[in-house]
C-alpha cells in the first residue's frame, strides 16, 4: 500500500456489519491526529450515534465545518448544541430508516467512514471560495498589491499545523511536521527532497508545486505565535492552481488527498525503518554463520550406552 | 571489487595474520589473572606498535597487538548524514549482540565505529584463518549493505512522492 485511505476502515466495517445484523454495540477508537471516535446504541439496536473528537474543532468550525458536514450529511448530522458531552459532532443513524438499495447503503457507509475527511475539508472548501472571489475582483490598478485571502491555521497535531492561504491565483498549502528522532529528521529529509525533485518528470508536471525547508519557517506562517521552536521541525508549502480545483471532482480528491499528506510521509518513513531493520537481522544473522563456520568441531567422545539403552558417562 | 579496495583488504589480511600468533600469558602483576593484555596494559613490554592501514581520510583500521591478544578497530565509511546513520545502527545493531559475535567487543574505541577483540582462547578454539575471512568479508559486506540501504531508502522515496502526486494529476 503506498497511498493511505481516505476513510475509517473501522466506522466502515462496523457499520456494514451492523446493518446486516443490528445489535447492541459500544466502542470507542481513534484515527490520524489524535481523532477520537465513539460509536454506539445509546437507545435501541438500531440507532447508531457515532461522534468524533478532534483537536482543532474550534478552528474549523470558525472556517465553516458546520457548513461542510450539513450539506454531507444533512439529516443524520446532530445540531452543536446536542453533541455528545466530550466530543465535538455527533451524527446518528436509524438502520430502520436507512436505504435498502445496497448502493445507497454502501455511499452512507463510505460518507460515515469519511468524518474527519469532512471536517478537515472545511478551511480547504473556504480557501477555494476565497479564491474564486479574488479572482473575479479587478486587479488594482494604482499598483498596490493585489490582496490575498485570510490565513488558515489549523492546529491539528500538538505541534504540528496545516496553514491554507488563499490568493487571487493559487492557493497554498503548507504543512509544519515535527521529527521526534534524528533518523526520522534525516530519512524525512530524503523523501521531501524527493517530492521536490519528483515534479520534473513530465508526467507529473501538473501535480501542485512542492517547496521545503527545514528549521526556517516559509515567510507567511512566521507570525504565528504557535510556531514550534524546536530544530528537528520541516515545512512543506504546496501551492495548488485552479486546474486543482475549479472543477469539483478534483476539487475533492485534492482535498482528500493533501489532507493525508503528513500521515503519508510519516507512515514511509515509519515503513523504511522496518524494512532496514529486517535487512540488518537478515544482514547480522549472515556474518554469525560465517563467523561460526571458523569454530573448530569437537569430535569428543561417542556417547555410550548400556544394553538397556541407558546412556552413561565414565569418570 | 574495486581497484582501491584489493590492496586495502589484502593489506589487512596480510597484517592480521602476522598480528594472530597469540600464546597464554598470564598476568605479570596481578596473581591467577589472565587478561586481553591489549585492554589491560599492565605490562609495557608485551604490547606491540599499534598499526593503522587506511584506504581514505575517513576510511581505516587500526590493529592494535599484544603477546595474548589482538584489538583491531574498524572506521566505516560515511559520506553523508544518512551513510552516518546507517552506519551507526547497523553496528549499533551488531555490537548489542555482541554475545553470539564472540570476538566482537561491546563498545567501539573512540574514533572509529566497531571493534573486535581476539584473543589467544578464541584463536585455540577457531580456525584463525577462518576468523581473518571473516572481519575480511564483514569488512566488505558492510559497504554494500550500507550502501544498498542508502539506495533503497531513496527508491522508496522517490516512488511515494510519484505516487502521491500522481493522484493530484488524475
Amino acid at each position: 500500500m503506498i497511498l493511505l485511505e481516505h476513510g475509517n476502515a473501522i466506522i466502515q466495517k462496523t457499520l456494514s456489519d451492523k446493518f446486516e445484523k443490528p445489535s447492541a454495540l459500544d466502542v470507542q477508537f481513534v484515527d490520524f491526529d489524535g481523532v477520537r471516535y465513539h460509536m454506539w446504541t445509546p437507545e435501541k439496536k438500531t440507532g447508531i450515534l457515532l461522534s468524533m473528537n478532534i483537536r482543532c474543532w474550534d478552528e474549523l468550525a470558525k472556517y465553516g465545518a458546520w457548513d461542510v458536514l450539513g450539506k454531507e450529511y444533512g439529516a443524520y448530522l446532530k445540531p452543536p448544541a446536542a453533541a455528545e458531552p466530550g466530543y465535538n459532532v455527533s451524527l446518528e443513524l436509524d438502520l430502520e430508516q436507512a436505504p435498502d438499495d445496497p448502493e445507497a447503503r454502501d455511499a452512507l457507509v463510505k460518507s460515515f467512514s469519511l468524518l474527519r475527511r469532512h471536517a478537515l475539508a472545511a478551511p480547504f472548501v473556504k480557501a477555494f471560495q476565497t479564491q474564486k472571489q479574488l479572482d473575479s475582483l479587478p486587479d488594482p490598478t494604482d499598483g498596490s498589491a493585489i490582496p490575498g485571502g485570510e490565513l488558515m491555521a489549523i492546529h491539528y497535531r500538538d505541534q504540528e499545523a496545516i496553514y491554507v492561504q488563499a490568493s487571487h491565483d493559487r492557493v497554498t498549502v503548507i504543512f509544519s511536521t515535527v521529527f521526534q528522532e534524528d533518523t526520522d529528521r534525516i530519512f524525512g529529509k530524503v523523501f521531501l527532497r524527493e517530492f521536490v525533485d519528483a515534479r520534473r518528470l513530465p508526467t507529473i508536471q501538473t501535480a501542485p508545486q512542492v517547496l521545503y525547508s527545514d528549521r526556517d519557517p516559509p515567510p507567511k506562517i512566521r507570525d504565528d505565535p504557535a510556531l514550534p521552536k524546536a530544530e528537528d521541525v520541516g515545512y512543506v508549502t504546496f501551492v495548488l492552481f485552479p486546474r486543482h480545483f475549479t472543477n469539483p471532482i478534483t476539487a475533492e480528491a485534492t482535498i482528500s488527498h493533501i489532507q493525508l499528506f503528513r500521515d503519508n510521509l510519516h507512515y514511509h518513513i515509519k515503513c523504511s525503518k522496518v524494512y532496514m531493520h529486517t535487512r540488518m537481522r537478515a544482514g547480522v544473522a549472515e556474518f554469525l554463520k560465517v563467523l561460526n563456520r571458523s569454530k573448530v568441531e569437537v569430535a569428543g567422545e561417542p556417547v555410550r550406552k548400556t544394553v538397556t539403552g541407558r546412556t552413561f558417562s565414565s569418570r | 571489487m574495486s581497484n582501491s579496495l584489493r590492496p586495502y583488504l589484502a593489506a589487512v589480511r596480510a597484517t592480521l595474520t602476522a598480528a594472530m600468533s597469540l600464546e597464554n600469558f598470564s598476568s605479570q602483576t596481578v596473581e591467577r589473572h589472565n587478561k586481553p593484555e591489549v585492554e589491560a596494559s599492565t605490562s609495557r613490554e608485551v604490547l606491540l606498535n599499534p598499526l593503522i592501514i587506511s584506504r581514505s581520510a575517513n576510511e581505516r583500521v587500526l590493529i592494535e597487538t599484544s603477546i595474548n591478544s589482538v584489538r583491531m578497530s574498524i572506521k566505516i565509511k560515511q559520506a553523508d548524514e544518512i551513510e552516518q546513520i546507517l552506519c551507526h545502527k547497523f553496528t549499533r545493531f551488531m555490537m548489542v549482540r555482541a554475545e553470539s559475535f564472540v570476538i566482537l567487543r561491546r563498545k567501539p574505541i573512540s574514533g572509529y565505529d566497531i571493534s573486535f577483540l581476539i584473543t589467544n582462547f578464541h584463536t585455540e578454539s577457531m580456525l584463525k584463518h577462518k576468523l581473518v575471512d571473516f572481519i575480511i568479508q564483514f569488512m566488505e559486506d558492510v559497504d554494500k549493505e550500507i550502501s544498498e540501504m542508502k539506495l533503497s531508502l531513496n527508491a522508496r522515496a522517490r516512488i511515494v512522492a510519484e505516487s502521491y502526486l500522481t493522484a493530484f494529476g488524475s
